[in-house]
Parts: C-alpha cells; structure tokens; sequence
C-alpha cells in the first residue's frame, strides 16, 4: 500500500519535507506554544527561532548567540577560561548530534523548511517550461567555499568579535540577518515584521538589506536553479563537519559504466559530479543532502546505495530506474502535464 | 533591606522587579526586589514539579532575593505575599532561564498558588516577549474559579492607565499600549537586550471575601511595537531587488535544446 500511495522515494521525501514544513514552521500553533522549548532548539536544519509558531530552531542562533554571550565575553574580561564557559555550547552541539546521529545529512534533504520551499519552486519552474540552469564541473568549484565562508564569518567569527566587543553588539547574529528562511518561515505564518527592513542602525539597515535581497533572489533563481541558497548555507558546512560520524551514509561502488553513463550527476540538485566520476568517500560529497535522487537515476542494480548502519535503506536498481524516468527527467522535468510559457506564445503568434 | 518594600515610583501596586545576574551578571542567577509589598520571602515554583527544587521559597537578602537556575531550568513562577488583618496582598512575575527540553509550562502556571490570582494564558516564550500593539490573555481567578465581570486595573511604566473587565470565563484582554515616548533617550537593558527599549506594566484586581480584602498584581517588562524602527517598504524594495537581479536566470535562450529532449536519450541509457 506504501508503494501505491508512494510509487517513487522523491515523493515520499516531498510528503516527509511536506509534513516537517508544518512541524518546524506551524509546530507551535499545531502542538503548544512552548514546543519549541521542549525539543532540541538545536535542529540540524534551517527552521527559524523568529518564527514565532515555530515548532523547534536551527542551531545557528544558539551558536552564534553563545559565542557572543558567552564565549566572547568571557574571552574579553579575561576571566578564566575554564570548561564551564563552553559547557552550554558542548550541550547544544551534544543535542544537535544526537539528532544528526540518526539521520545525516538527511536533515537537509528531508527536513529543511527552505530546502522544501525551493523544491516547491523549482516544480513550479519546471512547470512553467523555465530554463535549467547548472554549475558545470569546472565552474561549481566557485561556489563551495562560500558555504565555508559564511559558517566561519557570520556564524562563528562576528558573533565572538561581538562579544569581545571588537566588532558592533549589532554583529551578534549577523547570519540570521541574513539567512532567507528567516523570511520564507515567518512569510507562511502572514507574519511581515522579518521582511520589514531594521533601520535602527546602519549595521542592521546593511544586513537586513542584504537579507532582504537574498531571499528574492532565491525564490526567483529557484524557479531554474535547483537549491541555490543551499549551496551557500552555513548548516550545510556544519553538517559536513559531522557527516562521516553517523552511521547513515551514501555508498557508492566503483562501477566500469559510470565514466559513460553521468545520469546521477544529472539528477544531483547540487551539482555534485563527484557522484558520477568518484566512488567510496569521495561520491559522499560535503554538499550532498541525502536526497536520494542519484540512487533514483543510477540505472544499474547496486551501484549506490543509502545506508544506516550498514544495512541498505534504499538501493539503485535498473527495475526502478525504468519506471522512474516515465515519470520524470533526472533534472526533474515531469514527463506530463508541463505549461510551456514560450510554446503558448509561439502558438498564438501562429 | 534596602529596596525592598519601597513602591515603584510609578505604580502603587506591588510588584516584582527582576535584575539580571549577581555581581558578574551571571545568566543563571537573577535578583528579585519586592517592591509595594512587606514580605519575609519570595516563592518560586519552577515547571519541573517533580524537582527537589520545584518550589523554593527564597529568603529575602539586602538586595532581594536570588533565584539560580536550578537543574531544571525554564519557565519560573515568582511570588511574595502580605498578609496582616482583614488583607492579604500578593505580587507575581514570570522568570524565564533558557532551558532546553523542560517541560511545558502550562500546568504550573495554571497550579493554585494563592486565593486571588491573574494568570497569562500564555506566558512568551523564549525569542519572544510583550510587545506593544499586541493582544495577550490572561485568566482572573479565585480560589481556581474563573471570576466574570471582574475589574482589572493595568498601569505602565510609562504613563498609561486603563481599566479592563473579564468576560464570562474570566479571561481578560490587554492590548499592550504603545506609549513609549519618541523623545525618551533610548533605555538599554546593557548587552543582553542588545539595547531594545523596554518598559514595565501591571495588572492588578482586588476580591473581598469571607471578611478579608484580597488584592493580586502580575507584572511583566514589554517592548516596542514589532516594526518600531522597521520599515516594510524598504524590506520590500531591497526583495524586488533581488528578484529582479535574478530574472537573467529564468530567460529561455533561443538557440538552448529542451531539457526533455536530452532526458529523452537519457530514458534510453
């Protein structure tokens, strides 16, 4: 019954994201207003603490809040640096692991509020015939460090100088200045103060406004650009730091047909080319978020896998591979149903 | 015991003002200073009421009364109680230390503490607060009974009096006023309210009953209006902005192939 309701694991993934939308971003409406203090506050996914129903927030906050807080403050005073100034960052890193143990870097995949709203959006594009645009092998190299940049600079480096008061209090939480799904979260609950700008100080007037204009560029490009704020986002470096500790993994074999085929790299919404030209360690990239459409795409039986603990959770199999691309191209083009904008205007040009 | 007892200048009602931290200002200690009302000691009912330490009552030192976070952290129920012939007096506030997977505070809040009692329904949660042009609820009650009907008298820090009266079930609605002032020099709560203004309101009812007069009063500090020093327009410039720097993206070019006819070879591999 499973398989009819869920013929193909992207949409059991999209019912999943679609039922964490509701828990991380209407959580607290659904299931009482203090739930977002009773479970982690250190979720390994973007869901946003100024989401005022929000059902639980990124570790982000909590990161950047304690650095400047704590640890920055501390630092500065010259106060003895003992263990007890780092116990309450050790105690969210321990909660966010014992979440990410179990699933990964599925949390990004799987669970991400702003990870769904660009697949939502990307449908949408491709629904409305719009152009794929991809990072060639050569080019997405660029685009890697900044996720590094952004997790070094915004989440860990301005929030301790904060604290040290070398930079601004204003740089306290520079991130979720800037973070996109500070909007989209509080945008689906109809609330618009995250959107309005803060023009308290020129510092929170320049970090709102490059927020603001982050997030409409996301929500545009993604109509032909598969994840382009995943690809820069902190949460994805800091879920790479910890991806080889969880004993669920992305397995791939060493296969003579791969060098010819490239269909997984076409389905990687991340642009990952490694899935198709490496195996073993290097197929699990740092960008990957166990979305599974590569195992979906590999039309051969074994060749990559989804594991936890060793066991296979879910395999490629040519069987499978068949049925899939009836359904939809590796890009995620729908094989039906497609609104071709520019076919309509070139029909009714005649 | 210096401060303690004396009113608030601008409130005859009792309250209970919180101060941050001991001398490091340490984040897991505050100071409570009765203010408006004689007591010997402060209780505080923690949400944890299994804890050896959900219910504490803290003796009243020369600067007030210190409430550490305990193992169970979270959400702390704070009251200092008068008694003396005919009248029983009662001030309560709310003390919040992050916690992470306590439990919810409801039940403890909605726990009788005292005969006449005004209980907020709900109390903010972390990352939030009272805000100005915001509705809150709160439940006037006797002895667990909802009290209809019942005039309640709130009064802010900044000037504002207003008179409410509970419904049927005894709940009241207050809409925290905007009364902070435009030319007021900016108050800062230090770092740790990343300079935000805040103000302090009160809610208070009286009951006479059984041939005693009993008066209950919840404090709590409020800020300004959510777009205080926020500006719709400009956010949603600055988003057309960014939409439009990604518009190039989404242009067709006339000489590109269909996705689906590359797919369509791939269907074959």
């Amino acid at each position: 019954m499973l398989k009819t309701i869920f013929p193909t694991l992207t949409r059991f993934r999209f019912a999943v994201q679609v039922l964490m939308l509701f828990v991380t971003v209407y959580g607290g409406a659904l299931l009482g207003t203090y739930t977002v203090d009773r479970i982690s506050q250190a979720l390994p996914s973007l869901a946003c603490a100024f989401d005022k129903q929000t059902g639980d927030h990124c570790i982000l906050i909590v990161t950047q809040h304690q650095l400047h807080h704590r640890i920055g403050e501390a630092l500065v005073k010259a106060q003895e640096i003992t263990y007890k100034v780092f116990i309450p960052t050790l105690i969210s890193v321990g909660v966010f692991f014992s979440f990410f143990f179990f699933l990964n870097k599925a949390f990004c995949g799987w669970v991400c509020p702003m990870g769904t709203v660009q697949e939502v959006i990307y449908r949408i594009g491709r629904r409305l015939g719009r152009p794929l645009k991809r990072f060639a092998p050569e080019n997405v190299g660029m685009v890697r460090p900044v996720k590094w940049l952004m997790l070094l600079v915004l989440v860990l480096g301005l929030p301790l100088l904060a604290g040290m008061g070398v930079a601004d209090n204003e740089f306290g939480d520079p991130y979720c200045q800037v973070c996109p799904s500070r909007i989209a979260t509080t945008l689906l609950t109809a609330d618009t103060e995250q959107i309005a700008l803060r023009t308290s100080t020129g510092v929170n007037f320049f970090l709102g406004a490059l927020g603001n204009a982050l997030f409409g560029f996301v929500i545009i490009a993604a109509l032909a650009v598969r994840l382009p704020f995943c690809r820069i986002c902190p949460l994805l470096s800091w879920n790479a730091l910890f991806q080889r500790l969880s004993p669920m993994q992305l397995v791939k074999k060493q296969h003579d047909k791969c060098a010819k085929c490239g269909v997984c790299e076409k389905a990687c919404p991340m642009d990952i080319h490694e899935i198709g030209q490496e195996h073993g360690r290097k197929a699990f990239h740092e960008d990957c978020t166990l979305c599974g459409r590569c195992v979906e795409y590999c039309p051969d039986d074994d060749v990559i896998q989804i594991r936890f603990f060793g066991i296979p959770l879910f395999k490629s199999s040519r069987d499978y591979y068949k049925q899939r691309v009836k359904l939809e191209t590796p890009e995620g083009l729908p094989k039906n149903k497609v609104i071709w904008l520019t076919q309509a205007k070139e029909n009714r040009n005649g | 015991m210096a401060g303690a007892g004396k009113p608030a200048a601008w409130t005859a009602f009792p309250m209970l003002k919180i101060r941050m931290g001991g001398e490091s200002r340490e984040r897991r200690m505050v100071t409570i200073v009765p203010q408006g009302i004689v007591a010997g000691s402060v209780d505080a009912y923690s949400n944890n009421a299994e804890d050896a330490r959900g219910h504490r009552q803290l003796p009243l030192e020369m600067a007030g009364a210190r409430l550490d976070k305990p193992e169970s952290g979270g959400f702390h129920w704070l009251a200092a109680r008068e008694e003396q012939t005919g009248e029983v007096r009662v001030a309560s506030t709310v003390q919040f230390f992050s916690d992470r997977g306590g439990k919810n505070p409801a039940a403890m809040f909605m726990q009788q503490k005292h005969e006449l009692e005004i209980i907020p329904q709900p109390y903010p949660r972390e990352h939030s607060r009272y805000r100005a042009n915001e509705d809150w609820k709160f439940l006037v009650r006797f002895n667990s009974k909802p009290l209809a009907n019942q005039k309640v008298l709130m009064e802010t820090m900044n000037g504002t009096r207003a008179e409410l009266v509970s419904d049927a079930r005894g709940v009241i609605m207050v809409r925290i006023p905007d009364d902070f002032k435009a030319e007021e020099p900016k108050k800062t709560a230090g770092g740790h309210d990343h300079g935000r203004r805040s103000s302090d309101f009160v809610l208070a009812t009286e009951h006479a009953e059984g041939g005693k007069n009993y008066l209950t009063a919840f404090n709590a500090s409020y800020g300004t209006d959510a777009f205080y020093q926020r500006s719709l327009a400009m956010g949603l410039g600055f988003t057309l902005l960014g939409m439009i720097g990604a518009v190039p993206l989404l242009r067709q070019r006339k000489d590109a192939k269909p996705v689906a006819t590359e797919a369509t070879k791939d269907g074959d591999a």
